[in-house]
């Protein structure tokens, strides 16, 4: 059997650009994500249009002991894998103090913990015979303290540190780690409204998921540590990092204000597009 | 009489819409598709209120995933079957979208490709066994002049590298042009009655321009539709072309203004349409094939 690419978040709009991207290479594929019934669609899809072996489970990641039962099912199978591509996670809108303990923990377990864990786990199987390589899609947000945003910037600022750090420690053991630091992707009606009130930054910002897919993963083959998408937002990431991060977070603070107030306006009229 | 039997896609707005008033007001029985609860109610009434007699139903399915188009052929059998029907008479394939952005279907397809080519080339599969039985089946599919001048992208069908939209656009239109030129072919060899057609609207003020877009595309839509024909205008020639007996004679497949024209000379390529009908068979999980002999179960 060949060694699989597995991918966590694999129905959600970036997850589906990956797995083509992966198919499309001829890649065999074990996905993961919270509904089987998504996953049995795309998973048929996949093999139809590629030729490619799908595996598939579904689990929730925010679950210790459904993770648990995730991975003995993988060993059980005899599953080995090459790649790992981290791509569960969630975020939740508006301030912090309207955040219930329960999202919090939600937040802070499918972020962190579930990436983390399932790297550790999925590197144990890994196929020895190849370089194992990993994808942690944390945000252009990693680059900012950002307020409204502060668990979510901050746990993808964790995935940032997290993968450079093991990519150093597991060069040796022909390991590689490329974390993905996007900025806004169009992947739902509620991600293409929060762009559209952005305006014109928003829109020149933002990349299609399918370029986003393919260019990951010619970075990660490339054993690139981190790659950003489009050549504005690489800008804008050096930006971040030569001021000051008390000031970023104002300037941050300011705009995300006023996009939210035309976001309000824009919501009630623009048609969903799916 | 055998009542005629029409379906019709994307019948809650636009193009669609006005055909199915029109073919309605010749009081024949359609069934309209859209993905919107509250336009399609809206697109019943208004069809009542011009005709109180209307014999027509509206179904629900969102055309990006392929698992709810074979889901709506099931529930269009069912309506047809209550109704006491057992045949469809014409397919009309009008339901497309166009998006700014690289949108990953269910299926993983791009949005564009899904909604304007995959869905219409499952939908007349699933629905080929119900044209079979009557004696005038038609499947139209509505394209567009932005078939001229652009090529399927074999490297990377769905654009998802280089995703601009009105290059994915433009492709799924050919899409159509290719499907009904090699569905023609196809059905002709098997010894198969049904007729496929395309059809070329023109620039018709309509609101298409407007719904997944954003910035540029959106705004030159705006401006650009307002010079365009009223929808009721491709709405006759679709309407012509699924009742008119005279249009079944001819051999032309590309249509407009109750004209033919000549497609693409791209379109007409045979290596093309059967390499494409092979992809669109796999990337749709079916097999023509089964479905195309002339023998009729009954
Ligand atoms: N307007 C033009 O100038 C022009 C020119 C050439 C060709 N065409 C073609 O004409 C056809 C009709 O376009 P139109 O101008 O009449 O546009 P329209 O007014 O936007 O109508 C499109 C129809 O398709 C439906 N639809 C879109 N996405 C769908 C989905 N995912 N699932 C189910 N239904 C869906 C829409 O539903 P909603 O009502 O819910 O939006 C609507 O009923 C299209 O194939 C288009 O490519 C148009």
């Amino acid at each position: 059997m060949k060694s699989l690419v597995c991918i966590t978040g694999a129905t959600g709009g970036l997850g589906r650009a990956f797995c083509v991207e992966c198919a499309n290479r001829g890649w065999d594929l074990f996905l993961t994500d919270l509904a089987d019934n998504s996953l049995s669609i795309l998973a048929a899809s996949l093999t139809n249009t590629y030729n490619v072996n799908v595996y598939y489970r579904s689990c929730d990641l925010t679950n210790f002991e459904a993770r648990t039962e995730l991975f003995d099912y993988l060993r059980e199978q005899g599953f080995c894998f090459n790649f790992l591509i981290n791509i569960a996670g969630l975020d939740f809108e508006g301030p912090f103090s309207e955040r219930t303990r329960s999202q919090i923990r939600t937040m802070l377990r499918l972020n962190i913990e579930a990436t983390v864990e399932m790297t550790h786990e999925i590197m144990k199987m890994r196929d020895i015979s190849r370089t194992f390589r990993v994808i942690n899609v944390a945000s252009l947000a990693a680059y900012y303290p950002m307020p409204v945003k502060a668990m979510y910037a901050s746990s993808k600022r964790f995935l940032l540190d997290f993968s450079r750090a093991l990519r150093e420690e597991l060069r040796s053991f022909d390991v590689s780690v490329t974390a993905l630091c996007p900025a806004g992707m169009p992947t739902t009606p509620e991600c293409i409204r929060a762009i559209e009130a952005q305006g014109f930054a928003g829109r020149i910002t933002t990349q299609n998921v399918g370029y986003v897919a393919a260019h990951t993963i010619d970075s990660a083959l490339k054993g690139r540590s981190v790659y950003i998408p489009g050549l504005l937002n690489k800008l804008l990431k050096a930006a971040g990092s030569l001021v000051p991060p008390t000031i970023v977070a104002r300037v941050v603070g300011s705009r995300w204000k006023s996009a939210q107030s035309k976001r309000a306006l824009l919501g009630s009229v623009n048609g969903n597009p799916q | 009489m055998k009542e005629k039997v029409i379906i019709i896609t994307g019948a809650s707005s636009g193009i669609g819409l006005a055909t199915a008033k029109e073919l309605s007001c010749k009081g024949l029985y359609i069934i309209g598709i859209g993905r919107s609860l509250e336009r399609c109610a809206q697109a019943e009434q208004e069809i009542r209120a011009l005709n109180p007699d209307a014999k027509v139903q509206f179904l629900i399915a969102n055309l990006a995933s392929l698992e709810e188009v074979s889901k709506l052929a099931e529930d269009i059998r069912e309506q047809l079957a209550q109704d006491g029907l057992k045949h469809i008479d014409v397919l009309i394939n009008n339901a497309g979208t166009v998006s700014s952005w690289y949108i990953s279907t269910v299926d993983g397809f791009e949005l564009q490709f899904a909604v304007n080519h995959l869905a219409q080339f499952r939908l007349t599969y699933e629905l080929l066994p119900l044209l079979k039985q009557s004696d005038e089946g038609t499947v139209i599919s509505v394209s567009s002049g932005s078939h001229y001048r652009t090529k399927i992208h074999w490297k990377d069908v769905m654009l998802r590298k280089r995703y601009n939209c009105l290059l994915a656009y433009k492709q799924t239109k050919l899409a159509n042009v290719l499907f009904m030129s090699e569905l023609n072919r196809r059905l002709k060899s098997a010894g198969i009655k049904i007729k496929a057609f395309a059809v070329d609207p023109g620039l018709v003020n309509t609101n298409i321009g407007l719904k997944g877009t954003g910035g540029i595309v959106k705004k030159v839509w705006e401006i650009r539709s307002k010079s365009g024909t009223p929808a009721d205008q491709p709405a006759h020639c679709i309407t012509w072309l699924a009742t008119e007996p005279d249009a079944r004679k001819t051999d032309k497949i590309y249509w407009k203004d109750c004209s033919p024209l000549n497609p693409s000379r791209y379109s007409q390529r045979l290596d093309v349409a059967e390499r494409f009908w092979e992809l669109s068979e796999r990337m749709s999980g079916i097999r023509y094939e089964g479905r195309m002999t002339s023998w009729i179960p009954s």
